[in-house]
């Protein structure tokens, strides 16, 4: 058996698939620990495992990772380029910097036989590296976000490749490779043919959604089964607070007292009053309720995205930031949705969009294609699969 | 119609007229009406526009004054600060300055 060390951001978004895949390896009688910078609830963690918060090699770097937290309530507001500044120059290379110290101390104490870093926990595949050991890295998005910036906007790529080399050089390592990903094992929780990817890199395996983290939310079941109108499920999954009251006050404009159901994964008490045939809950078993809706509505948060079309459900997806306009953009090829952005986001395009999704049966039948290709592309068990003939591989001595 | 491609050279009153009835064809008259767009609106922070919508701009753009004016190339050799910084005045120079 192995010890699986997950590296990852404060974004619940990217822990997320960790903790279902987490879980397999748990059942499988694998040593499952993650590491990050903030400290995660115990509900959150399946049982076995534990969460590493290197609470005393992080004082000194409080305040500024207070303030990259805070920074993130910006990203709404901000165009493409500046988000991509946000994310890569005052985000990800900022916390991995913040990162390496506790990482490294207990990687030394606890030996894990892999390090799986998230895509954009920078740290983790870049202490592997300098440690020697095994990496894998995970995607919870579609990757391609930047697009192919090497060839379109190659002062951009230079930028990128500055910035990593730049972190990569501080911890005395002088390659002129980008070591802050795996380059051997790839996971990634969509389908290729969601994706849109042609021809990925060998070591890029899309596998689908994960399931099985631990939510115990509770939920108002009885309500729901009483009501006899369409389901829409909406999110607008755990960042973007800040506009939050906006977004749910133009919901509530387009659908109070409509023959539809509204169910809200959104802190109630964002208002005073909701209409009556909104149910609205701060934490929902989102798993569990999913295969109940007949629309969903959300900013494209890959979770969410995940579990509606693993259910085969249409989506109406209102980019905001991020890479919401890229999973957008693969919604509209796909059929299985309607993309409004947020910013141009009007009551009477809402409304008829919803509609449009519940009477015209081409999304639906968009969706359920691309639930094939989720299933088809293997889940947890492919995961599991995957990370254990990487390891048997990785294990083979190479000096006999 | 701006599929006719002009062969006058416009003035720079004249392009910035231009750009403002491209950018109002792409977002939306209701949208433009809230906003106030001057020489000095940031492309992608004042006027807001996401990467599809600049795609369908420099579309135009490409279709009104043709290939000699390549506006996607130029855009393509921004850094990121340019990109940031970009306004509808560098855009109206660009395009006078190419005519």
């Amino acid at each position: 058996m192995s010890k699986f060390l997950f590296v990852v951001p404060p974004f619940f978004g990217h822990i997320s698939p960790t903790l279902s895949i987490g879980a397999s390896l748990i059942s499988r009688g694998h040593e499952v620990k993650w590491l990050g910078v903030t400290p995660l609830a115990a509900h959150h963690i399946p049982p076995g495992g534990e969460f590493i918060y290197p609470e005393e090699d992080l004082v000194e770097h409080q305040e500024e990772l207070q303030r990259i937290l805070k920074r993130q309530d910006d990203g709404p507001a901000c165009s493409g380029p500046e988000v991509m500044k946000l994310a890569l120059e005052e985000t990800y290379v900022p916390i991995a910097r913040i990162m390496m110290e506790g990482l490294g101390k207990f990687v030394d104490y606890w030996k894990p036989d892999v390090i799986v870093n998230d895509c954009i926990s920078f740290a983790g595949a870049l202490c592997a590296h300098i440690k020697g050991i095994p990496c894998v890295t995970t995607t919870p998005v579609p990757p391609d976000v930047m697009g192919d910036t090497a060839n379109s906007a190659p002062k951009i790529f230079e930028w990128q490749e500055k910035l990593i080399k730049g972190l990569q050089q501080e911890f005395g390592v002088y390659t002129d490779d980008i070591v802050i990903h795996s380059h051997q094992l790839n996971l990634v929780f969509t389908s290729q043919e969601f994706a849109g990817i042609k021809a990925p890199l060998p070591h890029m395996k899309f596998v689908g959604p994960v399931k099985g983290r631990p939510n115990q939310a509770a939920f108002d079941w009885e309500r729901l089964e009483r009501s006899e109108f369409p389901k829409v499920f909406v999110s607008l999954g755990t960042l973007l607070v800040d506009i939050r009251a906006a977004f749910f006050q133009k919901l509530v404009e387009a659908f109070a007292n409509a023959p539809l159901t509204i169910i809200a994964a959104t802190s109630p008490d964002i208002f005073e009053q909701w209409p009556d045939n909104f149910i609205v809950s701060s934490f929902v078993p989102q798993a569990e309720l999913m295969p109940k809706m007949d629309v969903v509505i959300c900013h494209g948060g890959f979770n969410t995205v995940n579990d509606t079309f693993i259910n085969g459900l249409p989506m109406l997806i209102t980019p905001i930031a991020y890479d919401h306009f890229h999973t957008a953009k693969l919604i509209e090829d796909a059929g299985c949705g309607i993309k409004i952005r947020y910013k141009r986001l009007r009551i009477e395009d809402l409304k008829k969009a919803v509609f449009e999704l519940l009477e015209n049966p081409s999304y639906r039948s968009a969706a359920l294609r691309i639930k094939e290709t989720f299933i088809h592309a293997g889940g947890n068990e492919k995961a599991v699969q995957l990370l254990e003939e990487f390891i048997a591989m990785e294990s083979i001595p190479t000096d006999f | 119609m701006d599929t006719v491609v002009s062969a006058a050279k416009l003035n720079s009153n004249e392009i910035f007229d231009l750009m403002k009835q491209f950018i109002t064809e792409v977002i939306g008259e209701e949208f433009v009406e809230e906003m106030d767009i001057t020489l000095e609106s940031s492309f992608t922070k004042d006027l807001e526009m996401d990467s599809i919508e600049i795609v369908s701009f420099s579309e135009k753009i490409k279709i009104h004054f043709g290939e000699k004016i390549d506006f996607t190339g130029w855009l393509s050799g921004m850094d990121i600060d340019q990109l940031i910084s970009l306004n509808l005045g560098m855009i109206v120079n660009f395009i006078e300055e190419c005519q």
